[in-house]
């Protein structure tokens, strides 16, 4: 109720509405009886706020959380750790033996990532230095347009100092974590220049998976360090 | 004969009254806080599970029931939460013991006391939890409940 309609109550107006008889005088005092009965009529209130209720989080690499991890949620109901920018990018690499360039091999490739554990839980779920993280979450109110999509923008080619280049399609991974079953949120494929969804993060769920990178080794170019770089994004509507 | 007809008529009159039983508003103006804030938190997301859609939120009532006018009588007292913006909700509750503990969903109500009236007020501290589908929450929501009386 609103505090407004206390004011409803019907007030004495003077000695003059006194001197009315007394049936007139009932019939008052029944009417203000019940407007204090209708005032009583009371309902409790809670306004339900949502809070905090966007938020978008993708690690690729090494994250950050800070204050612990997501989980276990602390007793006011909010998560243990926060997500915080990190700025670190993560190389993975191969170095392929001369002798064995160009042999259709595929050469496993490693990662300088330092991230095993999930910040979900604190769980050890990607095995270094063979695995790369790709893990994030998305929290909204309202419709949310189900899930979101990871895209990752693909150049054509890695390229060395000389100008030569090996194709970014000579890179692939496979996708699997530590007592996972079931599909993978970020499932196994390979690179292709330009845009590319690599997985989704379903609206109010955890999505993460572990990628073990390997070169296909299909193609005979000129020694050198070949290098390139693959941007992940993560758009919330 | 007429005073033995109108005797007859009382005693039907008298009968007739526990048939007509009815609900009555309470008067719960001394619960605190009367007017809530709630801020709602997201249930906690799995990885690789389902989705978790809903949103939770718990506060901490002191519930002041005005039973003055049922004083000497018996009567069953329900929470009730009206169906309502935003929609589906569910709500539970834990109380000290003058109350009962107890769940229910937007829509209906639940027997939260039932008995004599011995004291003029029933009190109790009340901890009640909504859960409501994140997706409804698009903004603030004021969410009405309210205790009635099934008079015996």
């Amino acid at each position: 109720m609103s505090p407004g309609r206390r004011d409803l109550h019907v007030r004495p107006r003077g000695h003059d509405r006194l001197a009315v008889a007394r049936p007139l005088a009932t019939q008052a005092l029944g009417l203000a009886a019940l407007l204090a009965l209708a005032d009583q009529a009371l309902a409790f209130t809670a306004t339900l706020t949502p809070s905090a209720p966007r938020t978008i989080y993708l690690q690729i690499g090494n994250g950050t959380f800070n204050g612990g991890n997501y989980t276990p949620i602390k007793a006011n109901g909010q998560p243990a750790g926060n997500p915080a920018k990190n700025p670190t990018i993560n190389v993975v690499s191969v170095s392929v033996p001369a002798a064995s360039v160009g042999n259709s091999t595929a050469q496993a490739m490693t990662t300088n990532s330092a991230a095993a554990n999930s910040f979900w839980d604190g769980f050890a779920y990607c095995n270094l230095p063979q695995q790369l993280y790709i893990g994030g979450f998305y929290r909204t109110t309202g419709a949310g347009g189900g899930t979101i999509s990871v895209i990752a923008t693909v150049p054509a080619s890695l390229i060395d100092g000389a100008g030569d280049t090996i194709p970014f399609s000579q890179i692939s991974w496979t996708s699997a974590g530590n007592l996972d079953s079931g599909a993978e949120p970020f499932p196994a494929g390979s690179f292709s220049s330009g845009s590319l969804n690599v997985g989704s993060i379903g609206q109010n769920q955890w999505a993460e998976s572990c990628w073990t990178f390997s070169y296909k080794n299909t193609v005979v170019p000129a020694a050198g360090t070949y290098t390139g770089r693959v941007l992940y994004t993560l758009t919330a509507p | 004969m007429r005073p033995l007809y109108t005797l007859s008529f009382c005693i039907i009159w008298l009968a007739a009254a526990p048939a007509h039983a009815k609900t009555v508003p309470i008067d719960d103006s001394g619960t605190l806080p009367y007017n809530a804030a709630l801020a709602m938190r997201w249930q906690e997301p799995q990885p690789r599970g389902p989705s978790r859609q809903q949103m939770l939120g718990t506060l901490q009532l002191r519930v002041r029931l005005n039973v003055a006018p049922w004083l000497r009588h018996i009567g069953r007292i329900y929470l009730v939460l009206p169906a309502q913006q935003p929609g589906a909700m569910t709500v539970s509750w834990t109380t000290q013991g003058r109350l009962l503990p107890g769940q229910l969903a937007s829509g209906g109500r639940t027997l939260v006391y039932a008995g004599p009236f011995t004291t003029p007020f029933i009190e109790d501290m009340v901890q009640l939890t909504i859960a409501v589908d994140g997706r409804r929450m698009l903004q603030s929501y004021p969410v009405n409940f309210r205790f009635e009386m099934d008079e015996d």
